[in-house]
């Protein structure tokens, strides 16, 4: 349940128990479209699929009713340019089943920002044209002067 | 008496209010508050320190750690969520807020099994480490870890993979040109930073010293003061 180092199970030993979990999960919205049970996660290299559903059911307090892992291969590009090759990292996908008539709709939480930013624009490129105005009507006993000179 | 009665219900009594979040059991938990969505920024505080974090009990460590953990997978998964829909991340800093705070709890938490173990068995605790020496006969830091006990002539991974040990005269000869490359950079390193110094107390002869003294340790500053190749272009007075 963690990327550290646990001492080895001997019989008779106590129970490994994990306190400080350092696995991340995120929720992703699924690249192809998926029945509305299943949830599709990206998760921690190391993780497997008990992980996962222990990971959901305890932290979470999310019934499982089957998970699914694959990992995903990063994409390769060639630079334009120079011609060499990065790759991006591999990521681990998990396909999350919920239980029977549990039902997941991946929520719009990143709206559509334009139109906000559009206003915004606008009202700073308002502010600079009255900015301008002001900076005329201050210069307009003074013709033929440059707008730097003072006396 | 009456009049004291009534004063003594509308005194307000000096408590410590403690801030309830209404927790939510769901997968809505990786996702931000509705009212952060799609805005430009989000404001937060810092994040927790390592002084803080030793006055609280193992058990609100515990409690911190999967707060913080929830928290990290929430931002993780909106950050995502941003990045598919190529739209900015709203104060990408709280991740790196969470991460610290994790960082400087999971070292509160080994300084208290550093402790316990220092004072119930008399070694830290810590995963075992020891110097050797790797294939080419140069110092690494190898990390011990448990292993079931196969003797090293019937250990064949063992012997695939990690047996070889350089000698005789080619490791000699190896380690000498090796040695003498890394006191030429070392060598050379020096004089840079000499140099260096010297050309910053020439452009700013009134800095700070005791900053100059801290970013190079290794200068003497005495001796750069006096170098020729720190005089400005002008007549001393």
């Amino acid at each position: 349940m963690s990327t550290r180092l646990y001492p080895l199970y001997q019989k008779g030993g106590p129970q490994l128990r994990i306190f400080l979990p350092n696995f991340w999960l995120k929720l992703i919205r699924p690249v192809h479209e998926q029945p509305p049970n299943i949830v599709q996660f990206a998760c921690s290299m190391e993780m497997t699929k008990h992980d996962i559903k222990n990971y959901l059911e305890k932290i979470y307090d999310v019934k499982v009713a089957h998970v699914r892992t694959r990992i995903a291969l990063g994409k390769t590009k060639r630079d334009i340019v120079k011609g060499y090759i990065t790759k991006d990292d591999d990521v681990k996908l998990a396909y999350v089943t919920l239980p029977k008539g549990e039902t997941f709709v991946f929520p719009d939480c990143a709206p559509d920002q334009s139109q906000q930013a559009k206003d915004e624009h606008d009202k700073a490129l308002n502010e600079t044209k009255k900015g301008y105005q002001t900076f005329l009507e201050k210069n307009k006993q003074r013709p033929n002067m440059p707008g730097w000179f003072r006396v | 008496m009456k009049a004291f009665h009534i004063i003594k219900e509308h005194i307000i009594l000096p408590r410590r209010s403690i801030s309830v979040t209404a927790q939510r059991n769901d997968l809505m938990e990786f996702f931000d508050d509705k009212n952060n969505w799609g805005v430009q920024e989000v404001k937060t505080g810092r994040s927790w320190k390592v002084e803080e974090l030793r006055l609280k009990s193992n058990s609100d460590l515990h409690k911190l750690w999967y707060i913080l953990l929830k928290e990290k997978n929430m931002l993780l998964t909106m950050e995502h969520e941003c990045n598919e829909k190529m739209i900015i991340f709203p104060s990408p800093e709280r991740i790196d807020k969470v991460e610290e705070s994790m960082e400087n709890l999971e070292a509160v938490v080994r300084e208290r099994n550093k402790a316990y173990h220092l004072l119930e068995t008399g070694e830290n605790g810590e995963r075992p480490e020891k110097i050797t020496n790797n294939a080419f006969g140069l110092q690494h830091v190898y990390k011990e870890s448990e292993y079931a006990i196969i003797p090293k002539h019937m250990n064949e991974e063992w012997l695939r993979k990690d047996s070889y040990r350089a000698s005789g005269k080619d490791l000699r000869d190896f380690l000498l040109k090796y040695k003498e490359k890394v006191f030429v950079e070392n060598k050379k390193k020096k004089q840079r930073d000499f140099n260096h110094v010297c050309g910053l107390l020439k452009r700013f002869p009134n800095m700070d010293m005791e900053a100059l003294k801290e970013q190079y340790p290794d200068v003497d500053i005495e001796k750069a003061k006096n170098s020729k190749r720190s005089r400005g272009h002008f007549v001393p007075a």
